[in-house]
């Protein structure tokens, strides 16, 4: 990159020429976009290369029966989409995505606003709440699930133990169906949290301490300073972590991958070890793109979705 | 983790060092080569002739081949070797085949026998060169047959077995004294029937005061596969995958059998709803008189002190069969392969095989038969006591879909949990494994 000092001309300043009148060079708005490039290019040159053609790429191969293998590839149109549009497969961990989604995003995202609002209110020894909820979150994702299949053991873990005092009998959490979810839900939860609890905190801390002042000299309580100034300030930052909780969920994979690997009898498989395991352990590339240029679809629908519920403007 | 045991140490870590190697390998390939992979592995960088090596041990299994190798490059003909160790799983197949694919895979790899068919037909490995291992004292003769005929596709022999590792029955010699299922040269006694396993399972619960025999299965990706696998090949019917057709399975026969693995494990007498880790944590915890797992656990297993006994999978009914698998050498699809390197590699391949009485102190029933007919191997306890397994190893049905680390076990594996936990029938979980093995046949063949 060229470091000559050409200075920016500033406007109002004596000798400065007016934009685009340089007897020297391209006008001033042009270079400085040429820099600005320039500037851009390291960070554009990654992006397209591991960001934009792998996701060319990708479509390509969805119309293609590519293998992991030595097999040569063939154009099949859209054959690959049509059979997991009949996959019963692809439906099944869809909906196990999308019912992980719906259990896993309501507690995120009220827990996580009651545990801001608790440690906002001056709870005696704040940094060790603000710790405790986040710590989790900084854990590696093998650490949680280790810490999880020890409390889920059937036989001697901790919560079958807990049930066993209080008489109850033990809870198959990751071998029963019924629960397996629940459970995958509930470490996620705990794991987690501590993000958007963070982001509630900021923003709580950000609003201005004018406005309770005022409601107070209304001769306005605490619930309804909660309820009509707290919660609806924070409606920008509830449509942040929602969307982005959304998205997160959507993306479930990897502790399901470690504690059930989708079991029992694919009730916690979700979409994308789904299609992991078409395009990794059955070398099914082609296939499984088109799996997820389907769930990508989805993805974009949803996230427009949530663009369209996304307030303007403050309020 | 519930999914890296698989016979080659799955003790519950992750292969940290392979990981870090790799990673590192794989980091400094592309910002640093010659600085970064310096730190992966000193031998690799120095020496670009080093014969690379890809295997999955890590834990005990890893520590033994570091040895063997060590000794291996020690010496004025040592061998100049860059080890890279990758965790077991989905994910090392993956791995192996597309750098096989992609023509730039190392000289020498390990691969589970069960998988060669996923391998040989598809052009991802090259076949030995008899002549050459014969160069080097390695014969058709020097293995059991059961794992030699697997070996080959073609007539041609694409791998070259370091061990069988069968899964097997552990038992603490006290308990199962106490039960009177001991032979007066201490070994357990055979079984012969459904029954009398039974019968035997209910003794050994008498003498421990609770529990007789521990499994693990709950979300594990093979173990209810491993044991269904040798007690339906006792049975005498075969599992077939013919490649396009429609899987050849003994409907009956299949749900015998895990009428029975519901019987021996009856949330009673043997608990049903334990996870690997929770039955050998159960096992080395005292909780239980015996357990059945893969000789690969026998380094946790002894750990704590038990008095431990060993036997193949007991015989119930009627034909020997024990489930196993087998570590093998393969050599990868090389682009430009180098005879001088092959040469080396098969030079180290029967090199290996001559060491594995090392391999054999983990757990693993050596392959090349000269290391059992020693007398020192005979002297090893428990292992010699399981050294007939590999004669009646029964490995995955062959196709392009089965074999450790592989969604066919996993689904095997998950129609069979229900039944187990007591939410399906035998018939229905045999019949959804059929329907399950249809489903995947169905799946246009990636590799022919």
């Amino acid at each position: 990159m060229s470091t000559t000092t050409s200075k920016v001309p500033v406007s109002g300043e004596p000798g400065a020429r007016p934009a685009g009148t340089s007897p020297t060079g391209p006008p001033a708005p042009a270079r400085r976009r040429r820099t600005g490039l320039l500037f851009v290019l390291p960070f554009a040159a990654v992006f397209v290369l591991f960001m934009v053609w792998p996701v060319l790429h990708g479509l390509w191969m969805s119309f293609t029966d590519e293998s992991l293998t030595l097999k040569g590839t063939e154009f099949v149109g859209f054959d690959n989409y049509a059979e997991a549009f009949g996959d019963p497969d692809v439906w099944s961990s869809l909906g196990n995505t999308v019912f992980f989604t719906a259990i896993s995003v309501v507690p995120l995202v009220l827990l996580s606003l009651a545990m801001a609002l608790l440690v906002h209110t001056g709870l005696a020894g704040q940094w060790v709440w603000r710790l405790a909820f986040f710590a989790p979150y900084l854990l590696p994702v093998t650490v949680v699930t280790m810490i999880f299949q020890w409390l889920y053991q059937p036989d001697l873990g901790m919560l079958n133990q807990a049930l066993d005092a209080v008489g109850l009998g033990p809870v198959g959490w990751l071998s029963d169906e019924a629960f397996a979810m629940w459970s995958i839900a509930a470490l996620t939860v705990w794991w987690t949290i501590g993000f958007n609890f963070l982001l509630y905190l900021a923003a709580l801390q950000s609003l201005p301490d004018t406005l309770y002042e005022a409601a107070a000299l209304d001769g306005a309580g605490a619930w309804r300073r909660l309820w009509s100034i707290t919660l609806p300030q924070l409606r920008r930052t509830t449509v942040l972590v929602v969307m982005l909780q959304v998205l997160a969920s959507l993306k479930v994979f990897d502790q399901i991958y470690i504690l059930t690997k989708g079991g029992p009898n694919g009730s916690t498989r979700p979409i994308l070890e789904y299609i992991y395991d078409v395009g990794f352990t059955g070398y099914r590339l082609g296939y499984a793109s088109a799996i997820s240029y389907l769930f990508f679809a989805i993805i974009i629908i949803v996230s427009i979705a949530q663009l369209r519920f996304m307030p303007r403007k403050e309020g | 983790m519930s999914f890296d045991h698989s016979g080659h140490g799955g003790r519950r870590r992750l292969g940290r060092r392979g990981f870090l190697r790799f990673g590192l390998a794989g980091t400094g390939a592309v910002l640093a080569p010659g600085v970064l992979s310096a730190c992966a592995s000193p031998a690799a960088s120095d020496d670009p002739r080093a014969l690379r090596v890809w295997d999955l041990f890590s834990g005990g299994d890893g520590l033994l081949m570091d040895e063997m190798i060590a000794e291996a490059e020690r010496g004025a003909d040592g061998f100049r070797i860059d080890r890279t160790i990758l965790e077991w799983g989905p994910a090392y197949y993956t791995k192996l085949a597309m750098a096989a694919a992609g023509g730039r895979a190392p000289e020498v790899a390990v691969l589970h026998l069960s998988r060669l068919a996923g391998y040989a037909p598809g052009g991802l490995v090259e076949p030995f060169d008899l002549g050459l291992l014969a160069e080097f004292g390695v014969r058709e003769a020097d293995f059991p047959s059961a794992i030699w005929q697997r070996a080959q596709y073609e007539g041609e022999v694409y791998a070259v077995p370091l061990d069988t590792h069968p899964f097997i029955f552990f038992y603490d010699l006290d308990l199962a004294d106490q039960a009177g299922l001991l032979d007066s040269d201490g070994q357990l006694v055979e079984m012969g029937s459904p029954e009398a396993m039974l019968e035997a399972s209910a003794q050994l619960a008498a003498a421990h005061g609770s529990t007789g025999v521990l499994f693990g299965h709950v979300n594990d990706p093979s173990q209810n596969w491993r044991m269904f696998n040798a007690l339906y090949a006792q049975t005498g019917s075969t599992f077939g995958l013919p490649d396009g057709g429609e899987p050849e399975v003994d409907i009956e026969a299949a749900a015998r059998v895990i009428a029975f693995m519901q019987q021996l494990f009856d949330g009673a007498t043997n608990p049903n709803n334990l996870d690997y880790d929770g039955a050998t944590a159960a096992f080395t915890g005292g909780r239980g008189a015996s357990i059945m797992v893969g000789e690969w656990e026998l380094p946790t297993l002894r750990a704590n002190g038990r008095p431990l006994g060993a036997a193949p999978y007991p015989n119930v009914f009627g034909q020997p069969a024990v489930h196993a698998d087998s570590h093998s050498y393969v050599l990868p699809r090389q682009e430009n392969a180098d005879p001088e390197r092959r040469r080396e590699a098969h030079r180290y391949v029967a090199d290996m095989l001559k060491r594995s009485f090392t391999w054999a102190s983990a757990g693993h029933i050596p392959a090349y038969q000269p290391v059992i007919a020693d007398p020192e191997y005979a002297a090893l306890d428990p292992q010699s006591s399981y050294a007939e397994a590999g004669e009646t190893a029964v490995l995955d049905p062959p196709s392009w879909l089965t074999g450790s680390g592989s969604n066919f076990q996993v689904r095997m594996s998950q129609a069979m949990q229900s039944a187990l936990l007591g939410n399906a029938s035998a018939e229905s979980a045999a019949q959804q494994m059929v329907r399950e093995s249809a489903a995947l046949l169905d799946q246009p063949n990636p590799v022919a």
